[in-house]
């Protein structure tokens, strides 16, 4: 069989959209993400999203709904402040961090997702930096292996600035191994003050339950918030937890 | 026909593969309508019937690059979606059958070589194509293997598309955007800057995808085959073969490097009607 120049144009048309229309009735064509992470297929995690699979097009809404992390979470730990966090897209960290001289994006998401939500992830060969506010959280779970907190603390960068960052580009210098993570800020508590900062700065979560009458909230939950929306009067929780801030301060 | 001496003598012109011409004429349009689409689409204003597609979404290498990873662990590399792996297959199916049909109708980079190559050949006609010395070349030929050695060796063991950086055809479509490396940006000025001198540079010696497609040649269905009975050995299929391979020394082209364009069928350069065909039978 002989094929002229047109015969070939005319079957390679053929082939290639018919081939792209086949794969589209089987549902194998896909030009963009589904927003919908690939599922651990086989051990105690089966059936639970990946965050290996976490793409920078993804939105922390997007993230929020396969892995039940919330967008204020993510916001914190990645210091995105904004109207809206969960329609803030992933791949945007990158230049957030650009000038940081260290890669923070899609990678150190997956990273935070995967330590929060207790989820297997493999870092094996992997240098993920993780900013330090992202590490506080973290560590304020308190459920983090002991490999976990050593990866953290080799690679968890301070940022040059300790307010929140929106949109603009910031240094960082990283966190030597051998020092534990720390915090710069002043140790007072104040209205933006989240569980998370409290349990950071030594407040154990016992004493913190204790305090509030009912189990540790979520750790990016503002303490003033928290309050509010559970019937505490905040004016009197917040000296008492600032005593118990002053007990354990460095 | 013209006459001379008051005979009518059929004179041969050599022609080209218009309807290849058209083809790369379309998928380059395509992939630029792909891509200024989805910067619309990132700033909210894409075209409404058209998928917000990446070029990362419509480059079969991508299926090849993610290939180990979705093997390991089910996961695609990142920016990598389902639609590469699908052109993946569909253009290795077409290049069983046909060869590297990809490379020669296409590829939107193989396009713009042609088209910057046409200044050369202007410029120096007989001579372009011709610069680089024999055993050179034929040793450069398989530096790509090399390449895509290393290309598949660091997109498996990061995770990540690392030859974006790198990748002049990226840098093509997204020379405006922050996104390329001035790497990728480098590698397209020299790619380009070659091809006044040498048709296709970055296809022979460079081109990773060019290397796994130009392994079909070996054992295609559909071959460039030469009636050596009919050939009248003039070398025209030899000297204008953008690829440089010498046609009219073979019965059947099985070089590793052919893109199947068909510049050096009875269609086009060859003189002699029924001696340079593609076909998938023999020859007399």
């Amino acid at each position: 069989m002989t094929l002229t120049s047109k015969s070939l144009a005319v079957t390679l048309f053929i082939v290639l959209f018919g081939g792209i229309a086949f794969s589209s009735a089987m549902g194998w064509w896909a030009t963009e993400s589904t927003k919908v992470p690939v599922t651990f297929t086989d051990g105690v995690f089966a059936g639970q999203a990946n965050p290996a699979d976490i793409r920078g097009s993804y939105t922390f809404g997007d993230i929020a709904k396969s892995f039940n992390v919330s967008p204020d979470v993510l916001a914190q730990a990645f210091e995105i402040t904004g109207e809206e966090p969960a329609a803030f897209a992933v791949k945007e960290l990158e230049a957030i961090y650009l000038d940081s001289g260290f890669e923070i994006g899609t990678a150190s998401v997956r990273l935070f997702v995967a330590y929060y939500t207790g989820l297997p992830f493999d870092t094996t060969g992997q240098e993920i930096y993780m900013p330090q506010t992202a590490t506080k959280i973290l560590l304020a779970k308190g459920d983090l292996t002991p490999d976990q907190i050593t990866y953290l603390e080799q690679y968890t960068v301070t940022l040059g600035e300790a307010a929140p960052i929106e949109q603009q580009n910031v240094e960082a210098t990283p966190v030597a191994a051998e020092t534990p993570v720390s915090i710069t800020e002043e140790y007072v508590v104040k209205g933006k003050t989240t569980f998370g900062e409290l349990i950071s700065w030594g407040v154990s979560q016992d004493v913190i339950e204790q305090l509030i009458g009912a189990p540790l909230p979520d750790p990016a939950v503002g303490v003033k918030d928290y309050a509010s929306a559970n019937g505490l009067n905040f004016e009197t929780l917040k000296p008492a937890l600032q005593v118990e801030v002053d007990k354990v301060k460095p | 026909m013209v006459t001379l001496f008051g005979k009518r003598i059929r004179v041969f012109r050599p022609r080209s593969i218009w309807v290849r011409k058209v083809v790369q004429w379309f998928f380059f349009l395509l992939v630029v309508l792909i891509v200024v689409n989805h910067s619309l689409a990132e700033s909210g204003a894409g075209i409404p019937f058209l998928a917000s597609a990446s070029l990362h979404a419509v480059c079969p290498f991508g299926g090849v690059e993610t290939l180990y990873t979705f093997a390991a662990s089910g996961l695609l590399v990142k920016k990598i979606h389902d639609s590469s792996l699908v052109l993946a297959g569909i253009v290795l199916l077409l290049s069983v059958l046909f060869g590297p049909v990809f490379c020669g109708w296409v590829c939107p980079l193989g396009t713009v070589q042609e088209w910057v190559g046409k200044l050369g050949r202007k410029l120096f006609r007989r001579r372009y194509n011709h610069f680089v010395p024999a055993r050179l070349d034929n040793v450069l030929r398989y530096l790509r293997y090399g390449v895509l050695v290393w290309v598949l060796y660091v997109t498996a063991t990061s995770g990540t598309l690392i030859f974006e950086a790198y990748d002049p055809y990226f840098a093509l479509f997204n020379f405006w955007s922050t996104e390329v490396a001035w790497s990728a940006l480098v590698i397209l000025g020299v790619t380009l800057t070659l091809s006044i001198f040498v048709e296709r540079p970055w296809c022979k010696y460079a081109c990773p995808y060019g290397a796994v497609l130009g392994i079909t040649n070996l054992f295609r269905v559909f071959s460039i085959k030469r009636s050596e009975t009919t050939c009248k050995a003039d070398g025209a299929c030899s000297i204008l073969c953008p690829m440089n391979i010498p046609v009219d020394t073979k019965t059947v082209v099985r070089d590793h490097q052919c893109i199947s364009c068909l510049e050096c069928t009875s269609e086009a350069v060859c003189p002699v009607a029924r001696t340079v065909l593609f076909t998938s039978g023999g020859l007399k």
